[in-house]
């Protein structure tokens, strides 16, 4: 028996090297390691054995297998489509895996996420279609307030809209989780106005909220310098103007120096050196009471970034109304 | 950067950089163009020849001389151009006798004609000036952001912004220069009579007569210009000139238009018709407050006068109203008749109440000062509900200083409330401040607004910016959110899919494609148009109108699942991967839906996480490439109740598996997971089968598919032997046979 398997794989290698083509491998192959082939012809002749020969022979039987495996394995590579070990053409284009894409927005709004997770702000999500009291009411801005008119709104039946800000998360996370707190409300925001290449109904924003106990201006500001100098992996200058937003007191707009001439002037910051990036304020006192806080004990900051536009100016993208297009020429590129 | 955001700084003469007033002291004809004359044109230090096509030229005549260097504006259009010294027909011409138009003058100017050229003669200005300094038009002017003065009622006028630069920039303010008013002779008898008293604070009234209704002087043309108001008469222009100074709102009323001169103030009936100034008929609201006399509407309260009692040339009578209207009643005013005024805009915004007085002063004054012959009339009808009570605050200085963060001398924080015209006292580290009635209406109203006085005027800048010290808390971890992301991140890289958004509008088009219903849809109240009227109901309608858009230029594309070929197995093993990252041991339940035809239910414990399936080649109305879509959805919120954290491994296999492969022919109908399940009865060391080859056609019988499958033999005790599997295999074989009539191949 030893011999038998001797000899057949000698014949096997001896025949391997004088085919020519593929479907003559499949044929050997068959004819000797096929079910019904010679080495299996050959290996049932091993429970008629000695007892103390079939380890041995057991043993030889499975090397040869083996080697053979290989040996017929190695012929494939060269003759079957599946191999191109020598008739290989790299100039080929690579086999790429199909990969999906993630829409630009997402993008931008994981990486400031994890720069914001690092200062231990967490990330909470609320309802886009929101009361009027969490929008509006709840924020200081009580329905005759002249701030609702900068807000163009979609309203629906029932006193409820479209959310027009991620504010409304404030007051519901304060009373919710109560003091101290510290998270950002990424989410879609509507404003019933007509589009163009800057303007959309609907865009992106994040919210930023943090209530502990004598947090006061300056912390605001050394707060959003290292945030967004995590943002935008690189040190950044901001500075206070005042603003005014109803649901914050002092109220704020903070620049940013410009990224593109450092302050020098270009057309990017209309020649001003600084960038208008986000409103915030010191959390309005009756805010904080909606949201169930002590006054006496807590204070607190609030800040709105544009999510959306974050998202174009990273990836200078001139049509705002191109993100919610769906069109896979512009999605496939992120 | 203390108080307001100026959007652009406007240099009245910048337009007038070498225009200069010149004398016609010659002209004569073109000689190779007829409609051409050649002027000589004295300029004060030399004399030009200029070309010119003006059709009023006339010797002697005073004119606008755009110099060679200027930039005008060609027949008043497209951008502006450097005037250089050209030949106009052969005839050099150094210049340009200016029309309105092209020297950006066309509002203080009108022509109509735009051959007509600007005609100064009757200015008798001398020749050479500049025309900047002739006409005064050298004002340096800010633009103001409306938006970052909203909440500041006192500056909506000139000399609220004076009042704030002051106590910026330490600089004394002047008081607000205004005459008495003169004696009156008691001619005409006014009457008021204010019914809602809750929605006006202030009614001041007064009637002038022998007005002389004419254009308004120069002067104050100009200044109207300056702030963008195009000039009306010497009244009108008056009213507007007082409200840009002062931020008042007023209006003129024709006496002859007021019945018994009896002003009523009240509110109107719901459906009654009103034309206001601008002649448009507008449907009024209990809403709207109005101004009256006995018979008719004259006005919309802080809004806008009607055209009933409109100024007019032969207007000889006039009552004057100034007053002050409650804010939040002026913006539904001017909602429910949807316009918005200068008047309105600056009543919504809380004027103070008190401001009324000295601006009935000044537009007297005023008046009195362009007509000559005028006088008052009656006496001032003082209509006074001011609902504002002297306003006082008590501000601790640890507040401010705990704003801060930091220590702020008290005597700056005295000297910045001062400055603003608070009064300040001081006791015992309490600021008891008392607030100026002009920021007393709505703007200052807590402690923390003196936080924000003295910190805008202190300067933020000037703040020390430090970390916050703060208190750690237990972290609160957000499963949906975590979950939705690394769902984003696996169908995106790992699965192939694009991500897409949309608006949360859905397209009713495809809504009643998918039949879903209208009606079931949240709709939106304030929306004209379709596309936006209706909120999502399913994610399913826009994803299909962008696949559409995308069959443009995509063949095979997924964004939730859109594939060729076979596409439902692609996407069903999508939804099995799901299923594994998930841990969630769902159900497919076939259900039948009229647009699909072939859908599944996905089910755990009774509910509903999702639905899947293929739609019907009709879906798609031009559908020549006979695209597949395929389609699935999930109600993301049911799935997060399910997903497992408890992910276990599984023990490796201790005993070997045998492997055994087969092909066998069996009729096409026959499900796989039939033929699985009966294989799967045969014995539970089958661990599993597993099909890698379905094909029809060449060489299968017709009917008949020819399917292949690997047969995975295994115990959990023992290794198994040859001899077992092939007893299986055996009894499978007879299985196949005897149940599903299953040839095998060889």
């Amino acid at each position: 028996m030893e011999n038998k398997l001797k000899s057949l794989r000698n014949l096997i290698e001896r025949e391997l090297q004088e085919i020519k083509d593929s479907g003559k491998l499949e044929e050997l192959k068959n004819k000797y390691l096929g079910r019904k082939g010679e080495l299996n012809h050959i290996l049932k002749g091993l429970k008629d054995l000695a007892a103390e020969e079939k380890p041995r022979l057991g043993k030889l039987a499975n090397e040869v297998k083996e080697e053979l495996a290989v040996l017929f394995d190695k012929s494939e590579k060269v003759w079957t489509s599946k191999g191109q070990a020598e008739d290989l053409d790299p100039s080929l284009p690579g086999i790429k895996n199909e990969v999906g894409t993630l829409h630009p927005s997402t993008l931008v709004q994981y990486e400031i996420e994890s720069a914001f997770a690092q200062m231990g702000f967490a990330v909470y999500d609320g309802p886009q279609l929101e009361s009027d009291y969490y929008n509006f009411t709840a924020l200081n801005i009580p329905d005759d307030h002249p701030a609702r008119d900068t807000q163009d709104t979609f309203w629906l039946e029932g006193n409820n809209l479209l959310r027009t800000h991620t504010s409304n998360l404030q007051v519901r996370m304060l009373q919710k989780y109560g003091a101290p707190f510290r998270g950002i409300f990424p989410g879609r925001v509507f404003r019933y106005e007509s589009t163009d290449a800057s303007h959309d109904h609907t865009f992106f924003q994040l919210e930023g909220l943090m209530v502990d106990k004598d947090i006061n201006i300056g912390n605001l500001i050394a707060t959003m310098k290292a945030l967004l100098s995590a943002v935008f992996k690189r040190e950044v200058d901001v500075r206070l103007r005042p603003g005014f937003f109803p649901f914050v007191e002092p109220a704020f707009e903070m620049d940013i120096k410009c990224l593109v001439c450092e302050g020098k002037g270009c057309s990017v910051c209309k020649q001003s050196g600084w960038v208008e990036l986000m409103p915030c304020g010191m959390v309005h006192p009756k805010v904080l009471e909606a949201g169930n806080i002590d006054t006496k004990i807590y204070s607190g900051f609030a800040f709105g970034l544009g999510l959306t536009r974050m998202a174009m100016m990273k990836y200078r993208i001139d049509d705002i109304r191109l993100l919610e297009s769906g069109d896979l020429r512009f999605l496939k590129q992120f | 950067m203390s108080t307001v955001e100026v959007e652009e700084i406007i240099d009245q003469s910048k337009n007038l950089e070498n225009v200069v007033v010149g004398k016609i002291k010659e002209l004569s004809a073109h000689p190779q163009a007829d409609r051409l004359q050649v002027c000589q044109v004295d300029l004060g230090e030399s004399t030009e020849q200029i070309v010119c096509g003006g059709s009023n030229l006339s010797k002697g005549m005073l004119v606008a001389v755009a110099k060679v260097g200027s930039r005008v504006k060609w027949h008043g259009q497209g951008d502006l151009v450097t005037l250089a010294s050209v030949k106009i027909r052969g005839i050099e011409s150094k210049g340009m006798i200016a029309a309105s138009s092209e020297i950006a003058l066309a509002d203080l100017f009108p022509t109509n004609d735009e051959k007509e050229i600007l005609d100064l003669t009757h200015f008798h200005f001398k020749v050479g000036q500049n025309l900047s300094n002739a006409l005064d038009l050298n004002d340096i002017i800010l633009d103001i952001d409306n938006k970052s003065i909203n909440h500041r009622p006192d500056l909506w006028g000139q000399y609220g912004l004076a009042r704030e630069l002051a106590a910026i920039y330490r600089v004394k303010l002047n008081n607000y220069l205004v005459k008495d008013l003169p004696e009156y002779k008691s001619e005409l008898k006014l009457k008021v009579d204010v019914e809602d008293k809750t929605k006006c604070f202030r009614y001041l009234s007064v009637a002038l007569k022998n007005i002389t209704v004419a254009p308004s002087p120069w002067w104050l043309k100009n200044k109207l210009k300056a702030v963008g108001i195009r000039s009306i008469n010497n009244i009108v222009d008056i009213t507007n000139y007082v409200m840009y100074e002062l931020g008042q709102p007023m209006h003129a009323f024709d006496a002859q238009a007021v019945a018994g001169h009896h002003i009523f103030v009240k509110n109107a009936k719901k459906g009654d018709k009103f034309v206001t100034l601008d002649g448009v008929k507008r449907r009024l609201t209990e809403d709207c407050l109005m101004i009256a006399d006995s018979e008719k509407y004259l006005a919309v309260a802080g809004v806008m006068g009607g055209q009933n009692s409109e100024i007019n040339s032969a207007t000889k009578d006039i009552i004057l109203e100034v007053a002050c209207f409650k804010a939040s009643s002026i913006r539904k005013a001017s909602q429910v008749i949807a316009l918005r005024s200068e008047s309105s805009s600056r009543f919504e915004k809380s004027l103070d109440p008190k401001l009324t007085e000295l601006a009935l002063q000044k537009a007297v004054e005023l008046i009195l000062n362009l007509n000559e012959e005028a006088y008052l009339a009656s006496s001032v009808v003082d209509i006074d509900n001011n609902p504002f009570a002297k306003l006082t605050l008590e501000v601790p200085e640890d507040l401010i200083n705990a704003r801060f963060g930091q220590i702020i001398p008290t005597k700056d924080i005295k000297d910045i409330l001062t400055r603003l015209q608070f009064g300040v006292d001081y006791k015992k580290k309490i600021f008891t401040i008392q607030v100026p009635s002009f920021r007393a209406t709505k703007d200052i109203s807590i402690p923390e607004d003196i936080v924000e006085e003295v910190a805008r005027i202190y300067g933020y800048d000037n703040l020390t910016p430090s970390l916050p010290q703060v208190t750690l808390r237990q972290p609160i971890l957000d499963v949906e959110h975590d979950t939705a992301k690394s769902v984003r991140f696996y169908l995106a890289l790992s699965q192939g899919y694009n991500e897409v958004y949309t608006y949360p509008f859905t397209d009713m088009f495809w809504v009643e494609k998918l039949g879903l219903k209208a009606s079931q849809h949240l709709k939106m109240t304030n929306t004209l148009t379709q596309d936006l009227a209706y909120l999502n109901l399913s994610l399913l309608p826009n994803l299909l109108a962008k696949a559409e858009e995308n069959l443009r230029f995509f063949k095979n594309f997924k964004i939730f699942e859109l594939e060729r070929e076979r596409a439902f197995l692609q996407m069903k093993g999508t939804l099995q991967n799901l299923q594994h990252l998930w841990q969630i041991d769902w159900t497919w339940e076939k259900i039948e839906l009229g647009n699909s035809q072939v859908a599944f239910q996905l089910k755990n414990q009774g509910l509903i996480l999702g639905t899947c399936g293929i739609f019907n080649d009709e879906m798609l109305a031009d559908n020549k490439f006979k695209v597949k879509i395929a389609w699935w959805d999930f109600d993301f919120s049911t799935v997060l109740k399910y997903i497992s954290q408890n992910k276990f491994y599984q023990s490796l296999a201790k005993f070997p598996s045998i492997n055994r492969d087969l092909a066998i022919l069996i009729d096409k109908n026959v499900l796989w997971e039939d033929l699985e399940k009966e294989l799967k009865k045969v014995s539970p060391l089958l661990v599993k089968v597993e099909p890698f080859d379905v094909f029809t056609g060449s060489g299968i019988p017709e009917g008949k598919k020819s399917l292949a499958f690997h047969l995975e033999f295994k115990s959990a005790d023992k290794t198994l032997e040859s001899e077992d599997a092939d007893n299986l295999l055996a009894e499978i074989k007879q299985l196949l046979n005897s149940k599903f009539s299953a040839i095998l191949r060889q």
